[in-house]
This record gives C-alpha cells, structure tokens and sequence, in this order.
C-alpha cells in the first residue's frame, strides 16, 4: 500500500547498494534521484541509516597510513631488486624441481594405466600374501561337467590355483578398482588426463 | 641427498634455461642514465614489454612506480610497518614470476592489486591483526603531526588504532572491499576485477563492511 502523496517506489526503503551509492556520493539516474530523495524525505529511519554510513566512512577515510622513513623506499627498491635477482639466478637443476614430482607422478600414473601389467609387481603382492588368510584352491568342481576340451584345458591349467595367483595373472574381478582402473576406455582415458593436467597445473601454481 | 642429483639436461634445455635468468635478471647496476630516462618515458605495456624483453632496469621501475600504493594496501590489511613492508615485497616477487601471464586486460596497477590484494588475504587471518594493528599506534614518529596539539595527536591516534583494528576485525572480503574503495578510489568495477566477483557483491560487501564498523566503533 502506497502512502498518500509518494511517487510509486517512495514508499519502500532503500535498498543496500542504493545506501552504498548515496553514502559514497555516486550519481543516480534523474528518475531513481528523485525517488531516493522522496523516500528518504519520509522516512527517518532510512535518513538515519544513511547518516550513520555516512559518518563512518568519513571517520574511516580520515585514517592516513603513516609515511615511512624517506629512507624506506630506497631501501625497499633495493631488497626487491635483490629478491628478484636472486630468484633469477636459481641453478639450473632447482629450476626443475617444482616440476619434478607432479612429473614423475604423472609418468608413474600414466605407466598404470596405459600398461595393465606394470602394477603387478611382486614386491607390490608380497605383503598381502603374507596378510590375506590362506585362499581356498579354485575347486575343480565349479567348472561342472567337463565335456568341452577347452574347459577341460582351462580346468586342469588353472587346478590348485589361489585368488592371488588369479590376481597375479590380471584376472581381477569385475567391480574391483583394479579392474576398473586397468579397464578404461578412451573417453575415461581422456577424462583422467584432462584431471590429472589439473591436478599438475594447481600444483604448479 | 636431492641436491646430489645431476639432471642430465640437453644443451638447448640448458640454453633455454639461460636464456630466461638472463631475461628475468634485473641488472640495475650496469644501466646508465640514458637507459633510465628512456625507460622513464616508457608506457606501461612497453614497461612491462621491456621487463619480458631483459631490458635492464625496467622491473624496478616498475617497483618504483607501483611500491607506494602496494605498501600502502599492505598497511592497510596488517596495519604495521613489517609486515606491510614484507607483503609489499611478497606482492612484487610474484607480479615478477607472472609478468609473463599479464595480457593488459587491465592497468599494471589494478593487476598488482589484485596481486596485492590476494597475497594479504591469503597471508592475514581474520582476526590475527588485531593486537598489533593497535599496538602500532606510535609506530611512526616520522609522520607530519606539528599542527596538532599534544592532546589533539594522541586522541586522533588513538582513535585511528581503533579504527585500524576494527577493519582487522572485518571478514576478509568486506575488509578488501572497504580498503580498495575507500583508500585507493577503486570503482566498484574495478574491486569486483580485483576480488573475481560482481559489482553487486561489491557493493553488498561495502555495505555490510559499513555497518559491521559502525557497530565495532560504537563499542571502542
């Protein structure tokens, strides 16, 4: 509801950048002037807000940093001058360490993923053989009747084996993070590169 | 142990490598006025195309330029003399690893504060300033005050040690926005270039940053 005598807009308080424009003295359009001036006419409650803005940014403004020592500045210069220069001169080999080690991890992790072998290192599947209970053989009897040759090659080939021979041999099972790591395809590929230069660009920052 | 470690790098790595130290040195020492006045009349693109260039001098031009206005901004964050003038130094070893990345999308001056503006942000807690903003009251004798009296110098110092310690206490954003605007005449668009935000989050800070002020004034 509208009072009456205000132009439309009059009636309802200022709004917080409209404080901020009038407390620092920016210019409104001529129609918004008018409003804002007809607005704060009526409403003490608005007048009083912005004169409370108003004095405290001229107390905050009023507060100067103090001027250091004519000597500083000379002095600053040449400290700068001297960090920069330092920094210049950083040897060959330290140069290269920021980079070294999101390198050598992106070699490292491009290497898993691109050669589904080179993961499988004994002395990676050591310490779980060592850990893990001792695995129940691979029973002949799971393969059923076998009347097929093949089977019956595979049966007697893979007969006595344990999980960790099967995971030797990269038959991880579906739904492990080995095989889904070492079962990317190219999109996923892609993608992993696309973090992994993230990852490398953040680390460099 | 990494230090015992010899990168067997090719001779065109080595050169390149080189070639940058050369570039990136800035050897004031070996420049003769002639050098400086002609730097002098350099643009700011040209300033910081001279600096990327090796051009000797021309990075501390640039220091000489930008140094008051930056220590400044620091003051204002820490509001004491070390730590300003240690952040100062911080701001232009980074503007001098990134000068390649300045495009002149914006002044020199608006990318070394926001330079500037992120190395106080990142280094100032919210509330870490507090005790030494108002312990640095009579940090600085050497200011002009001759005009005052003794009664009058300390009542305004004392209350600009509130003042700078109730900016310590602001949020960081609301702190930024306050000492860009009010001190350094940045428009609105400019400290919403420097923070990566919008002008109506400028201004909303601004606002808030007032208020939140008035409030803490009153109780000092």
């Amino acid at each position: 509801m509208r009072s009456a005598g205000l132009e439309p807009g009059e009636d309802m308080h200022l709004k917080d950048e409209e404080f901020v424009d009038l407390a620092d003295g920016a210019a409104p359009s001529e129609a918004d002037r008018r409003r804002q001036e007809g607005h704060l006419a009526s409403c003490a409650e608005c007048r009083q807000k912005l004169a409370g803005l108003r004095s405290t940014l001229r107390e905050v403004a009023a507060v100067d940093v103090p001027e250091p020592s004519p000597l500083f500045w000379d002095h600053f210069s040449r400290r700068v001058h001297d960090a920069v220069g330092a920094e210049a001169r950083t040897p060959v080999g330290r140069a290269w360490l920021p980079w070294m080690f999101p390198a050598a991890a992106l070699a490292a992790l491009l290497v898993f993923v691109l050669l589904p072998g080179a993961w499988r290192s004994p002395a990676r599947t050591a310490p779980s053989i060592a850990v893990a209970p001792p695995a129940p053989p691979v029973a002949r009897e799971t393969l059923g009747d076998l009347t097929d040759p093949s089977l019956a090659l595979v049966g007697d080939l893979s007969d006595g084996a344990g999980w960790e021979a099967a995971h030797e041999a990269g038959l991880s099972p579906r739904g492990s993070a080995e095989h889904a790591v070492t079962h990317l395809n190219d999109r996923e590929l892609r993608e992993l590169q696309r973090l992994l230069q993230v990852e490398l660009a953040h680390a460099s920052d | 142990m990494a230090s015992s470690i010899e990168w067997p790098l090719s001779t065109s790595w080595r050169w390149t490598e080189r070639a940058q130290v050369s570039v990136a040195t800035p050897p004031a020492e070996r420049m003769t006025d002639a050098d400086a006045a002609a730097l002098a009349q350099l643009s700011e693109a040209a300033l910081v195309d001279a600096c990327l260039a090796g051009r000797a001098g021309a990075f501390d031009l640039i220091v000489e330029r930008h140094r008051r206005p930056i220590y400044q901004l620091c003051y204002r964050f820490v509001g004491n003399h070390e730590d300003a003038s240690d952040l100062s130094q911080d701001v232009f070893l980074r503007a001098f690893r990134g000068l390649r990345s300045f495009r002149g999308g914006s002044s020199l001056g608006t990318w070394l504060y926001r330079i500037g503006v992120n190395v106080c942000l990142n280094r100032v807690g919210a509330s870490t300033t507090l005790d030494r903003a108002t312990a640095s009251v009579d940090d600085h004798p050497l200011t002009d005050d001759r005009s005052d009296s003794p009664s009058d110098l300390i009542l305004r110092k004392e209350r600009a040690g509130f003042v700078r310690a109730a900016i310590a206490q602001l949020p960081r954003k609301q702190r930024a926005t306050l000492i860009l605007r009010t001190y350094h005449e940045m428009t609105h668009q400019e400290i919403a270039d420097v923070l990566g935000t919008s002008v109506g989050a400028v201004k909303a800070n601004f606002f808030h940053a007032l208020g939140n002020l008035k409030k803490l004034l009153g109780d000092m």
